[in-house]
């Protein structure tokens, strides 16, 4: 019996240790006979550096550009770890909060401002020395993404690639029906008037629209260029439901209700409606470019690129992904060689390359390989409208709040859209909850 | 003479060593997985914490909060109190229907119970995924409606049906549980009992009535406790058909829960998780209570 329970005993102090947490890896040591003096010198202690990426296979961190990284710095070995968007922010929550992050992650612009407010990320310029690659930040990147990646004067994310809204628009459509791309809001509603078709004569457009989904990213871009803001300078009120927020609003839904040249896309995604015809305008980012050719390819040639029409001004949201390093991060130092590093022209090319999306850096953005005839987008340079529409593009506010608020903005747009609330009430309302959010 | 606690601890332990190492494992797993969690959840629901910053006391204030002032939360109380109400008064009873159906000696019948216990055994997260597409507007329900001529709606997309098309969902993927348990139930009552009703003259209804269904009271009362406890969890074909929308009109208690979690304020989605389980202590003890007493 007490064999026995000698055995069990040992059994549970088994599990327990196989339950228990991993050393922290010591670097090999190389052996020799005794008696004899190692020749070589001793290899540097090796750090390895956590990555954690959510662009999928579609990454720009290629196995050959991490292979490389390696190369040139022996002393590092980078584990990269694949996660889904969704994942990635469910799981980067808890690793901040429960002090085991990696070291290297990409998040998602949006992210930024909760994560950074509550202290989640390091102050980058306390590695870089306010250089990245030699190079001074303001140099290295526009303005607009410049002031996205500070918060209260400090740089706590590197941008990899930006988002910015253009319009999309079938080329094809409007050459064969002699129209012009729009600029204003007015010409926008001309042109999709002309361009929309009825095709099950129940008094509905059902083909040959704007297609949009009722979200802060779109709501904002009619918000922005009709001059108006979401939060006030300083951040402390909402202000949307100003008289510019609520012409904006109710010209977004009456797109949808009134002249019925636009669609809520609803729960798809958007690659079907732009195959069957039922989008032929839509505002998005520069990634989209690389959504449209995996997902329609038969469709090469027939769209182009312009910048949004507007009202009063130019503006856009401005988002993208971002490279952060966790404020407890255990490797902070070998993990800004691995952002710099990330950061060269060559390894930004491959954002536009791997990914379809808009590099960060201005040089990269500026190259050939990157500024070149998109034959998918009848041979139009594309990215340099993107990075134009950067120019006068706005970040969401920087507040941790910023979570919630999406939400609120959201229910409120939906709320007018399906005409369950007044634009006013629906706006005043949403900016009641989020005034009371902010002075918490 | 009188044996101290201590002693009597000694005695048991003494005699019952290998039980008691039996069970160690599982009893430390449990705490440390379950009810250390628990209690810290507890502490946090008294403080507003975001995870990064150390957490502030504040009481209950997150609780009063809850309950008195967020809109939010009480919709989506509603909306899971409606989804337990229509979920648990269909579910169980089209269980209970197809297992009468099936206890009769029908065709196929193995078949049938594979059929009906097929959605149960796959992923809740395929079916809703399957769902929303048959709730597509350009999907089946809508093409069957207009063959019919009847009006079309986007389901997933109109506050009005939103809910409504999620529970429908749910109660065709659970139904096939209840009627595999219902049809076990039904087997094991003795035939005696519908024979001595046939001799007192009862006809189908009343031996339905009077032997079958106090029969089946036990496992009506089982089904009805796992099924309500289920059910105020909803979360997973919600967050895949609708997200809790629109204007939070599918929107339930765990999903806000969750929301409050992405919003990084731990402490209030920690009060929430203890509201949820408040309302499912307070519906196990009532139907133990007075139904389940004398099982």
């Amino acid at each position: 019996m007490k064999k026995l329970l000698v055995l069990l005993s040992v059994g549970l102090v088994v599990v327990l240790a196989a339950c228990a947490a991993p050393a922290t890896p010591v670097p090999p040591t190389p052996t020799s006979p005794p008696g004899v003096t190692p020749a070589a010198p001793t290899p540097p202690e090796v750090t390895t550096i956590t990555l954690w990426d959510y662009y999928g296979t579609a990454t720009p961190f290629q196995p050959e550009m991490i292979a490389a990284f390696e190369e040139e710095n022996p002393d590092i070995r980078v584990k990269y770890e694949s996660l889904d968007w969704d994942a990635m922010f469910e799981k980067l929550s808890v690793a901040l909060t429960t002090g085991t992050p990696p070291d290297v992650a990409t998040v998602d612009m949006t992210w930024v401002p909760t994560w950074a407010a509550l202290g989640g990320f390091a102050d980058l310029g306390s590695f870089s020395g306010g250089e990245v690659n030699g190079v001074p930040f303001d140099e290295a990147f526009t303005a607009g993404s410049l002031e996205a990646m500070t918060y209260e004067g400090k740089i706590v994310t590197v941008i990899e690639d930006f988002d910015v809204y253009c319009l999309y628009y079938r080329a094809d459509l409007f050459e064969e029906k002699g129209l012009e791309v729009p600029t204003t809001w007015d010409q926008l509603v001309e042109v999709g008037q002309q361009l929309a078709e009825d095709t099950d004569s129940d008094g509905v457009p059902d083909k040959y629209l704007y297609g949009y989904w009722p979200d802060p990213f779109r709501w904002a871009q009619f918000l922005y260029e009709n001059g108006g803001e979401i939060l006030n300078p300083d951040n402390t009120e909402a202000i949307f439901n100003r008289p510019e927020g609520v012409e904006a609003t109710q010209f977004f839904i009456d797109m949808v209700n009134k002249y019925r040249i636009a669609f809520d896309i609803g729960e798809e995604e958007a690659i079907p409606p732009i195959k069957d015809g039922r989008i032929v305008m839509y505002a998005d980012g520069p990634y989209m470019m690389g959504v449209m050719k995996d997902g329609a390819p038969e469709m090469e040639g027939m769209w182009g690129v312009a910048l949004h029409p507007y009202s009063v001004q130019r503006g856009s949201y401005l988002g993208g992904t971002g490279l952060v390093i966790p404020a407890r991060a255990a490797n902070k130092e070998a993990a800004w060689r691995f952002i710099e590093f990330a950061m060269r022209v060559d390894n930004q090319i491959g954002v536009y390359k791997y990914s379809g999306a808009a590099p960060g850096l201005k040089a990269a953005l500026e190259s050939p390989e990157v500024s070149v005839p998109d034959p998918y987008f009848g041979g139009q340079v594309t990215l340099p409208l993107f990075l134009e529409a950067t120019e006068t593009a706005h970040h969401f506010p920087y507040v941790r709040q910023w979570n919630e608020m999406y939400d609120i903005i959201e229910e409120a747009v939906t709320s007018a859209l399906l005409e369950e609330k007044t634009v006013q009430q629906a706006l005043d309302d949403a900016v009641a909850e989020i005034n009371a959010l902010l002075a918490e | 003479m009188e044996i101290s606690i201590g002693r009597r601890i000694g005695m048991a332990i003494r005699k019952y060593h290998m039980a008691y190492l039996f069970i160690l494992g599982p009893v430390i797993c449990t705490t440390i997985f379950f009810f250390i969690p628990m209690i810290s959840s507890f502490a946090f629901s008294l403080t507003e914490w975001s995870g990064i910053q150390p957490p502030e006391f504040v009481g209950f204030a997150n609780y009063q909060k809850l309950i008195l002032h967020d809109r939010r939360f009480i919709k989506s109380l509603i909306n899971t109190t409606i989804f337990v109400i229509l979920g648990q008064g269909s579910g169980p009873a089209f269980g209970l229907i197809s297992a009468l159906a099936l206890n009769q000696k029908v065709k196929f019948r193995a078949g049938f119970r594979t059929a009906y216990f097929l959605p149960v055994m796959t992923s809740l997260v395929v079916v809703a995924t399957v769902w929303k597409m048959l709730y597509n507007e350009a999907g089946l329900v809508n093409f069957l409606l207009k063959r019919v001529g009847l009006p079309t709606t986007r389901w997933l997309m109109n506050p009005r049906t939103a809910l409504l098309s999620i529970i429908v969902t749910s109660v065709w993927q659970g139904f096939g549980f209840e009627t595999v348990i219902f049809l076990a139930a039904l087997q094991a009552i003795p035939k005696e009992l519908y024979e001595a009703a046939m001799i007192d003259g009862a006809n189908a209804w009343n031996r339905f009535w009077h032997v079958t269904l106090p029969s089946l009271r036990p496992v009506i009362v089982m089904i009805y406790i796992i099924g309500i406890i289920g059910s105020y969890q909803v979360f997973d074909q919600i967050y895949v058909m609708t997200g809790g929308g629109p204007i939070n009109s599918s929107q339930s208690i765990v999903g806000y829960l969750y929301n409050n979690f992405t919003y990084m304020k731990f402490g209030y989605a920690s009060a929430v998780a203890y509201v949820l389980f408040a309302i499912l202590a307070l519906f196990s003890y009532l139907q133990i209570r007075f139904f389940g007493q004398e099982e």
